[in-house]
């Protein structure tokens, strides 16, 4: 065997060696990325598992909606009946909030805002009134809904019958997800009554946010896409 | 020549690796254990390179079959709540340190070699 072929030999295998070891290294700094550099490895893996099993089992429980959605209409195609059932049950769907809408509307973005310090403040100024709070953006919903808002989605969290804007320290609490700014509201609805509702004079935004500088942009859009909730929503207490 | 393509093999692996998607987490213990087979296979490769007994499909049997074995090793464990993947690491490991150790050894005396006749040429020029 000459020298020539087994330095080629060798010089494969090493880079299969060390292509296998970049990869685990990027995987492995990757998952201490998301735990955090905690000590206990056991939890670790644990957690990073099921982690995993989450995600998998969201794309599935996708998978299997969209199956759900064709096998309907399949079922009520040939029936003028349960094609009505049918479009009602999407409106419905569109309506509490698990299926992802798409239309015209409004996406407000507001922000904390950063350039107020402790020393460039107003003596009777407050620092809290530069930040947005739950409260800001539960007026805010309440303003969008008034104006006839169909969908809104914080952060890509999707306000449902169930949503709660709660504070949570320094972060809001959004259907149990800490959020924070700056946050993105989209809202479909009828662009004129929602920007003429929420920009009027002695509303939210024109007494506060404008006022402390929280408005980052608020923009007309023709085609907003809003996700779908995307947890599970039980009934415990209703009986039917 | 060797130590050449070693070089040249490693930065075009890192090339490769950085370019690659992650793996999965859950299966990151078994590509774990794999490098370490398949990192003893290629020190040992080089050990026998140099005592001059190398074997091209013991060689690249050693490198994959070990890897594979260990997998299903590691797996086998798993399953059974074993850490057998321990026992993998430990031979691995000594064995690299067997390879390391030969090279190391068969370097030295080389270069020892070299200083004694070194020593010898200029004792003959110096007659």
């Amino acid at each position: 065997m000459s020298k020539k072929k087994v330095a080629l030999i060798v010089g494969i295998m090493c880079v299969i060696l060390t292509t296998a070891i970049v990869i685990q290294y990027k995987t492995v700094s990757n998952a201490s990325k998301i735990t955090g550099t905690s000590v206990n490895s056991e939890l670790k893996t644990e957690v990073l598992k099921w982690k995993e099993k989450y995600e998998q089992l969201y794309v599935e429980l996708g998978k299997s909606e969209e199956r759900l959605e064709k096998i309907r209409e399949i079922a009520s195609d040939n029936n003028k009946d349960s094609s009505d059932l049918q479009n009602e049950l999407k409106k419905l769907n569109a309506l509490i909030g698990t299926t992802d809408v798409q239309g015209k509307g409004i996406v407000i973005t507001i922000a904390d805002n950063n350039k107020v310090t402790n020393e460039n403040i107003g003596l009777l100024d407050d620092i809290s009134f530069y930040l947005i709070h739950d409260r800001d953006l539960l007026r805010l919903v309440n303003e969008l809904k008034n104006a006839g808002a169909e969908a809104i989605s914080i952060n890509d969290e999707r306000i449902i019958n169930t949503t709660s804007i709660t504070c949570d320290g320094n972060v809001v609490l959004i259907n149990g997800k800490k959020m924070s700014s700056p946050f993105v509201i989209k809202a479909i609805g009828s662009q004129e009554a929602i920007l003429g509702a929420i920009e009027r004079p002695g509303g939210l935004l024109r007494n506060e946010l404008y006022k402390y500088g929280l408005v980052s942009s608020i923009e007309k859009q023709d085609k907003i896409l809003i996700y779908k909730y995307n947890g599970v929503i039980n009934y415990k207490s209703i009986n039917q | 020549m060797i130590i050449l393509a070693i070089c040249i093999g490693c930065v075009l692996g890192a090339i490769i690796g950085i370019n690659l998607p992650m793996i999965p987490y859950s299966y990151s213990s078994y590509l774990a254990i794999s490098i370490v087979a398949a990192l003893d296979s290629v020190l040992g490769g080089i050990t026998s390179t140099l005592n001059g007994k190398f074997n091209f499909k013991i060689f690249v049997s050693g490198f994959f079959g070990n890897a594979i074995l260990s997998i299903l090793l590691t797996y086998l464990g798993e399953k059974l709540n074993v850490d057998i993947y321990v026992g993998a690491v430990v031979v691995f490991v000594g064995r690299m340190f067997n390879n390391l150790g030969m090279i190391r050894r068969y370097y030295i005396d080389k270069w020892s070699n070299k200083k004694s006749e070194e020593k010898i040429s200029t004792e003959n020029k110096a007659k």
